[in-house]
């Protein structure tokens, strides 16, 4: 009753459905799982950041729906013979919304902000120096050849900021970037709602056909899923649970898949845990686990059973490695005794509240194969600190939609969750890296999956599978998942 | 007067001392190295290093605290390990929503509340009274964030009348504004509307059988001054409950908050203990107790005004 008689009175102050309901203007409201981290390219995250950041902010690189990097304030590039000199061509024209002019001399100062950044400065953690070389045109000088760069760029690593707002520090309290759309303080609420409204001119305006972009960061998927019902969202970030009541709206639905799942070995050189330098234990362990049953029963069916962190789909993904570890306990009980641990052997495994989910499986599993796991409950903050430290854990790891971005963040080089790559104790996989850092193009691939055959049958890490993201959208309004972005920037959300 | 508010301030700062202390300490105990969680996936051990000296963080804790300490007092609570803004910044912008949900849910509380625990002590055998007692404990057996739910799908979802989520601040419009924080205060205010309606109801028929509301019959006083000067004496725990409501409405906002995605102290104390930001969660800390003093002073003000024995104590 008290509801029925506010409703009533506020709706004759004001139109309720104009605000609550689907309407057919140009606008579009995105629902999204995370704020906006920070307006400073360098101090933001790649994850949830793109559609915030790639409404103000226009790119050096971008990526297109293959994530093949496609022109942007950079309007072509060249490597130098050597791959260690990368030079850049640069639009002209384009202006910062504070009036500063976009030049070489700009890109130069972004690149360096960006290099210094604590969040992205792992991009170019190979670059030595960024030179202007005339005042359309820079060159990126490397360390040593990097193949991932350009991808990273277009990921959500080269947003392009006004010079003089980075030099005063303002980004951090607000954009000065030349994107497609202005920020509307006035109609935004930090935390709860971001209003973009389009620029009459943009060099990319054909790519962003919305007036006007709101994106509310919704953490809650039930909260989002609701607003999706009650018309405030025409675009959101989805639980898979969801999925079937959003068919029966007639929604899109978008998928694809964003991080594999499973146990990471960190040991596999056998220093602290002497069974895991085994690859025979490693292959019992693959052996072990049904990676089909765990993705249809945790993981709500959403992605894809396989043993391989190339995304599937992927050009480095070889289907046919799937069949390398099928589901055979008996095997696996096999190959644990001929490794000489017929009655298993003892293992500390961290847990945290997040991997609940998957603990009872991983208990029982290995406790079938006689290995006895003691596990150390700890805050998921303090998880990500300390996995590492243990010989194995399970994980939920973000994928890379790059072939030569996969080989560097999920084998070689040294992560948080991969502090010992310790490549080089495996002979053939060494030099079949030496080979991928000497080759490029048709011959660089064909390496790199080789060396995923090499990793799959080296057990290098236990893959159950690789989870999805997904997204739902109203009919009119489609969003092209990209692999690497927990959420798609905007020129992926389209009519259509 | 002055000497009562002196020592109730005098022990608001003690408290706030001794509370935000403990969990400067506590809270570095518990979440010990924030980068990783702080910096993502693919940080690497070198970027972590850095980041820790560039929050301070490989200083001695006794520093840490002093450097922190000394900054609070003068109201600089730092900037978020996360996005690098001013902690104050970010907490300003967000106590007007809690404020303005939790204010909304105890004012309504407070309204519906003596109400209802007027006309159920009139008539305490009435339907009111047996309607009230089955709500109170219907009301307290069913969680905030079911109510909440049942709230958004009738109101939200099915008739449109309001948003489903989100905030709009008053500044930018006033219909906007109640709009947004409607069901939320009426989800939050629910369970504080049975409770203090019970306790009035409470304390209504333990004062009408006291021997001065005879005499104030006797002496041919209307029912409705009677009625007032019954209600007066006991209010006394009433008003404590609606204090106590109000700052457990303050804790309670998290799940409304987060149900309603309105971007007060409560999602904002989430995120930080899901990241583990110090920094916020100390910040978010001083306030909240602030609140709690303030709001034991003023109901401390109040109960004084309504009972001049409290005055004498």
């Amino acid at each position: 009753m008290l509801v029925a008689i506010l409703a009533l009175a506020l709706a004759a102050c004001t139109n309720a459905g104009a605000t609550t309901g689907s309407r057919p203007d140009d606008g579009i409201r995105i629902g999204t799982l995370l704020d906006v981290t920070s307006w400073d390219p360098a101090k933001a995250d790649i994850g949830f950041d793109g559609p915030y950041l790639s409404a103000v902010y226009d790119p050096l690189v971008a990526l297109d729906k293959d994530s093949n990097p496609i022109p942007a304030l950079a309007t072509s590039w060249k490597y130098s013979s050597d791959r260690r000199t990368l030079t850049m061509h640069l639009r002209t024209g384009v202006k910062f919304t504070d009036g500063q002019s976009f030049d070489a001399a700009a890109a130069v100062q972004n690149l360096k902000h960006l290099k210094a950044g604590v969040r992205s400065g792992q991009t170019y953690a190979n670059v030595d120096d960024v030179r202007e070389v005339d005042p359309d045109t820079i060159a990126i000088h490397l360390k040593k050849k990097d193949d991932a760069l350009l991808y990273y760029m277009g990921l959500g690593r080269s947003w392009m900021a006004s010079p003089a707002a980075i030099k005063a520090e303002q980004l951090t309290a607000r954009p000065v970037g030349s994107g497609p759309y202005t920020f509307n303080t006035g109609r935004s609420t930090p935390g709860s709602q971001y209003v973009f409204t389009k620029k009459a001119r943009h060099w990319d305006s054909g790519t962003y056909p919305f007036g006007t972009v709101s994106i509310f960061p919704i953490p809650d998927p039930t909260a989002s899923f609701n607003a999706m019902l009650s018309g405030q969202l025409n675009v959101s970030y989805a639980n898979e649970a969801d999925i079937p009541h959003a068919k029966r709206n007639g929604w899109n639905i978008q998928s694809k898949v964003a991080t594999w799942v499973g146990l990471q070995f960190t040991d596999r050189t056998g220093k602290r845990l002497k069974p895991l330098g085994d690859v025979r234990v490693r292959r019992a362990i693959n052996h072990a686990f049904d990676g089909a049953a765990i993705l249809k029963s945790v993981g709500q069916g959403a992605g894809v059973a396989t043993n391989q962190v190339f995304p599937a789909g992927d050009a480095a993904y070889d289907a046919s490695l799937n069949d390398r570890y099928a589901f055979d306990m008996d095997k696996a009980k096999r190959l644990m005794a001929e490794a000489g641990y017929p009655d298993g052997f003892r293992v500390s495994m961290p847990m945290s509240s997040i991997f609940q989910g998957w603990q009872p499986a991983v208990q029982q599993i290995l406790g079938q194969l006689g290995i006895e796991v003691t596990w150390k409950n700890m805050s998921p903050a303090d998880y990500q600190k300390n996995a590492a430290t243990f010989p194995m854990f399970i994980a939920v790891l973000a994928l890379d939609s790059n072939p030569a971005a996969s080989v560097d963040g999920r084998i070689t080089s040294r992560q948080w969750f991969n502090p010992n790559p310790s490549t080089e104790a495996f002979p053939e996989l060494s030099e079949l890296l030496r080979k991928i850092g000497a080759t490029t193009g048709k011959e660089q691939l064909a390496l790199i999956r080789r060396l995923n055959a090499e990793v799959t049958d080296q057990a290098w890490q236990n893959v159950w599978y690789q989870a999805n993201n997904t997204y739902f959208s109203i009919k009119g309004i489609t969003v092209t998942p990209i692999t690497g972005m927990m959420f798609p920037t905007l020129r992926f959300i389209q009519r259509g | 007067m002055i000497k009562f508010t002196l020592r109730r301030l005098l022990s608001g700062a003690v408290l706030l001392l001794v509370v935000t202390s403990a969990s400067f300490f506590l809270a570095h105990l518990a979440i010990g190295d924030p980068t990783a969680g702080l910096l993502g996936d693919s940080a690497t051990p070198a970027q972590r290093a850095a980041l820790r000296e560039q929050l301070g963080l490989d200083r001695a804790l006794l520093t840490q605290f002093w450097d922190w300490f000394s900054h609070a007092v003068q109201g600089d609570f730092g900037t978020s390990w996360r996005n690098f803004q001013p902690i104050s910044d970010q907490i300003a912008l967000r106590v007007p929503v809690t404020l303005s949900v939790v204010v909304a849910a105890t004012l309504l509380a407070a309204v519906v509340g003596l109400a209802v625990g007027v006309a159920t002590g009139l008539r305490p055998s009435g339907i009111l009274a047996r309607g009230l007692k089955l709500a109170s404990v219907v009301l307290f057996a069913l969680p905030g964030f079911w109510v909440s739910l049942v709230l958004v799908m009738v109101f939200a979802i099915k008739l449109q009348w309001f948003p489903a989520v989100g905030y709009v601040p008053l500044v930018h419009s006033g219909t906007g504004w109640l709009r947004s924080i409607t069901l939320p205060s009426i989800a939050l205010a629910l369970g504080a509307i049975v409770m203090i309606a019970e306790q009035l109801r409470n304390g209504f028929l333990q004062v009408n059988n006291q021997d001065f509301v005879r005499t104030l019959r006797a002496r041919g006083l209307s029912s409705r001054r009677v009625t007032l000067h019954v209600l007066r004496n006991a209010s006394p725990a009433a008003l404590t409950v609606l204090a106590v409501m109000f700052v457990g409405l303050l804790g309670g906002a998290i799940v409304v908050e987060i149900v309603f995605n309105l971007p007060g102290i409560g999602s904002l104390t989430q995120s930080a203990s899901q990241i583990g930001d110090i920094p916020v969660l100390l910040g978010l800390t001083v306030v909240t107790v602030v609140f709690v003093v303030v709001i034991n002073f003023l109901l401390d003000l109040v109960l004084g005004w309504v009972n001049p024995k409290v005055r004498e104590q």
